[in-house]
């Protein structure tokens, strides 16, 4: 439904993707070397999998390389419900099912969160309150139950009621054990544990996963008794089901009477029931809410950490953060005309460089003509100005001053604070649904040598102090030693539409349009076009 | 996509002395109850219900709105109100930093915290909690009471967890928002 027209909407949506080697998915590229001489097909359907936006992308200070999603290790820290924003301890998430245990409950008919309600209305006291005052419970509630501000579904209709208006999970608790089908879980689970002690001198999968909650019985019932399997296995006793199964009776007669779909329950709503999956709606019964988890990210090959927040549920900030935002340039399209079938125009990247050193950039392309069309980069190197806090967001400067102070270089649209804009000459020569070239980026930084990672913060500071105090001399800032990394990227750049009719799709010698109008365009446009420079 | 320049006629917006925005074609009701961040823009046609204060008492706030914040194009902020205890009041609204509120989007939030990107045509219900960090997708409908975690993605109707955003989000809402005002420009024509 909503993701099938989002990712249309995506791939119609210009856009600048980076690509990840993932060197321990794919161990055949290890080196970047072999990355490099493999060619990056974009067509391959891996390609969905292995390229990301930047903001989704990590780098490891460590390897100095670019991690996805893909490469990173995650490691649970904190437990917490997402509705009433309670850490939940490590300890009791296995018993509490990894759902919260306290109040909060998921409508099983439209999975919004429910409320709790007296069933009847408090009297209001002799004087108003204040109306900031939490709303205390008083005892003339009673009994409570949950009600669903959406659908208006109250758990009334499946004579579900509450004697308090607090911890609510703990009242169904006894309900829930009762529950036929956890009840025979309990009695397998017996079983079979008293099976595995017997014979499992040590369990086969490291302590590590048993930790793991609710893996501990999963891995000492599976991985215990495959272990063991050849030598007694024979000795488990037959087990007897407890609970029967009540056969629904008649239910395959209603379905097949049914004439109303509502009276039955939609598949989501059957899938969110943990422990049945009934087909009538009277069935369904309010869930507790599944916890989430803040966790720490390692880089695969290095186990350095990437990520690591705060501890506390609520707390939003990080105790370590490597990001690829704020390590590798970033690359945002700054002008896309229309892309028109035959019809050469000009488009604008802009680089921006997150780093406290300047830094130099090398472009590439496999090929300058792929299936859809001719892309021409006209300033294949260049060079990026440090970050530098003072000049960010300089708002009057950002309008007023439109100036551009890289005329002199052929294909340098403009430069500005910490970015250098780029200016691609393309030419669609097919009318496919999106545009699209690979471009790979390499960038040498000078960064001094340092081992200890202790120090790594306070040289950031003092290359930011000296650098800002070089950037006007323009020396280079130390003479530390330089770092080189490439990577590639996939730009996208929207549909390739027919020339309207009227004009006639022949070449057009100059750019069709230039971002902000500007007379300088044609001139740059025909003196790039002369050189289609390229690595 | 580099977002382009956006051109306001310089007669429409009034500008305050933090350097909030504010249209003349707004609706700003009740505007000594309201307090505005500073560098904060009000499109046109907007409307914010600052006069929906709880009845008696004095001089009070009524919606807060940090630095930096969006309200585009038609949007409404409305303070949330209910009935306890046979009592009928509204209650304040307070919006954090760097918040952007889409093309039409009505809002009945109780808290909206900093870093937040709502979308266009959203309804945000009454007494909704938004923490940092999070993003309601177009058209999405937050019902009332609800509480959206930080680094969630909401979508749909009733709006729920779709995704993860990614850590660097703070950053990269703070830069947007930033960059929109310094490219909300005035132009006399
Ligand atoms: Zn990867
Ligand atoms: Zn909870
Ligand atoms: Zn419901
Ligand atoms: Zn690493």
């Amino acid at each position: 439904m909503s993701s099938s027209s989002q990712t249309e909407i995506r791939h119609i949506r210009p856009y600048v993707h980076y690509h990840c080697g993932c060197p321990d998915v794919n161990k055949s590229s290890v080196s970047l070397e072999t990355e490099n001489g493999e060619t990056f097909n974009i067509n391959s359907p891996r390609i969905q999998f292995s390229t990301f936006s930047i903001s989704k992308l990590y780098f490891c200070d460590d390897c100095h390389q670019i991690r996805c999603p893909r490469c990173v290790q995650e490691e649970i820290v904190c437990y917490y419900c997402p509705n009433c924003l309670f850490e939940v301890p490590t300890a009791s998430v296995k018993s509490e099912r990894n759902r919260c245990a306290r109040n909060c409950f998921q409508c099983p008919i439209c999975q919004n969160t429910l409320s709790v309600l007296p069933s009847s209305e408090p009297q209001p006291p002799p004087s108003p309150i204040s109306p900031t005052t939490v709303p205390t419970v008083s005892a003339t509630g009673a009994p409570y139950y949950l009600s669903c501000g959406v659908c208006r579904w109250d758990s009334q209709e499946i004579g579900m009621t509450f004697e308090k208006a607090t911890g609510l999970a703990l009242q169904l608790q006894k309900t829930e054990d009762e529950r036929p089908d956890v009840k025979e879980f309990d009695h397998l689970k017996d079983h079979f544990e008293k099976h595995i002690r017997l014979n499992t001198p040590s369990t086969a999968l490291p302590s590590s996963l048993l930790s793991i909650p609710g893996m501990s019985s999963f891995s000492s019932r599976y991985g215990g008794t495959v272990a063991n399997s050849q030598q007694k296995s024979d000795d488990v006793v037959p087990y007897e089901a407890v609970a029967k199964v009540e056969t629904e009776s008649g239910l395959v007669d209603d379905l097949v009477q049914l004439k109303d779909v509502n009276q039955i329950t939609t598949l989501s709503q059957r899938m969110n029931q943990l422990s049945d999956q009934p087909y009538k709606v009277e069935r369904l019964q309010p869930q507790r809410i599944h916890l989430r988890t803040k966790r720490v990210k390692r880089c695969r090959s290095c186990r350095h950490i990437l990520i690591k927040p705060e501890q506390k549920a609520q707390a939003t900030r990080f105790k370590i953060k490597l990001v690829a935002l704020n390590s590798i340039p970033k690359i945002t399209i700054a002008s896309l005309p229309k892309l028109i079938l035959n019809q050469r125009t000009q488009i604008v990247l802009k680089f921006s460089n997150p780093l406290y050193e300047e830094i130099s950039v090398n472009l590439a392309i496999q090929e300058e003509t792929n299936e859809c069309g001719k892309v021409t980069i006209l300033a294949p190197h260049f060079n990026i100005t440090p970050y530098n806090e003072v000049w960010e967001y300089d708002e009057q400067d950002l309008v007023a001053s439109r100036s551009r102070t890289a005329s002199n270089s052929i294909g340098i649209y403009e430069r500005r604070g910490n970015s250098t804009s780029i200016m691609f000459e393309i030419t669609p020569l097919a009318e496919v649904e999106e545009f699209k070239f690979p471009l790979l980026v390499t960038y040498t930084s000078k960064n001094i040598e340092n081992n200890e990672n202790e120090n790594v913060t306070a040289v950031e500071k003092s290359l930011e102090e000296t650098s800002s105090l070089k950037a006007t001399s323009g020396e280079p800032a130390t003479d530390g030693s330089t770092k080189t990394l490439s990577f590639w990227t996939v730009i996208g750049l929207g549909s390739v539409i027919k020339a309207p009719p009227g004009t006639s799709g022949t070449m057009v010698a100059g750019p069709r349009s230039e971002p902000s109008g500007s007379s300088k365009g044609s001139t740059r446009g025909s003196t790039g076009g002369s050189s289609s420079v390229r690595k | 996509m580099e977002p382009p320049i956006v051109y306001y006629h310089r007669s429409e917006y009034i500008e305050t002395d933090t350097g909030n925005k504010v249209s003349r074609k707004s609706v700003i009701c009740g505007s000594q109850n309201i307090i505005l961040g500073g560098k904060t823009i009000i499109q046109t046609d907007c409307v914010i219900r600052g006069d929906l204060r709880r009845t008696g008492g004095g001089h009070a706030v009524v919606v807060a709105i940090g630095r930096y914040c969006l309200l585009a194009r038609g949007s409404i902020i409305r303070p949330p109100y209910k009935t306890y205890k046979g009592i009928f009041s509204y209650y304040p609204m307070k919006i954090g930093d760097h918040v952007t509120i889409g093309e039409g989007s009505i809002v009945e939030a109780a808290t909206i915290g900093s870093f937040v990107h709502i979308g266009k045509n959203c309804v945000i219900g009454r007494f909704a909690i938004i923490k940092d960090c999070c993003r309601i997708e177009d058209n999405t409908v937050i019902p009332p009471n609800t509480v959206v975690p930080s680094f969630s993605i909401y979508e749909g109707s009733p709006g729920a967890f779709v995704d993860e955003l990614p850590e660097c989000v703070q950053d990269l809402y703070e830069s947007k928002t930033k960059d929109y005002y310094a490219k909300f420009q005035p132009k006399d024509s």
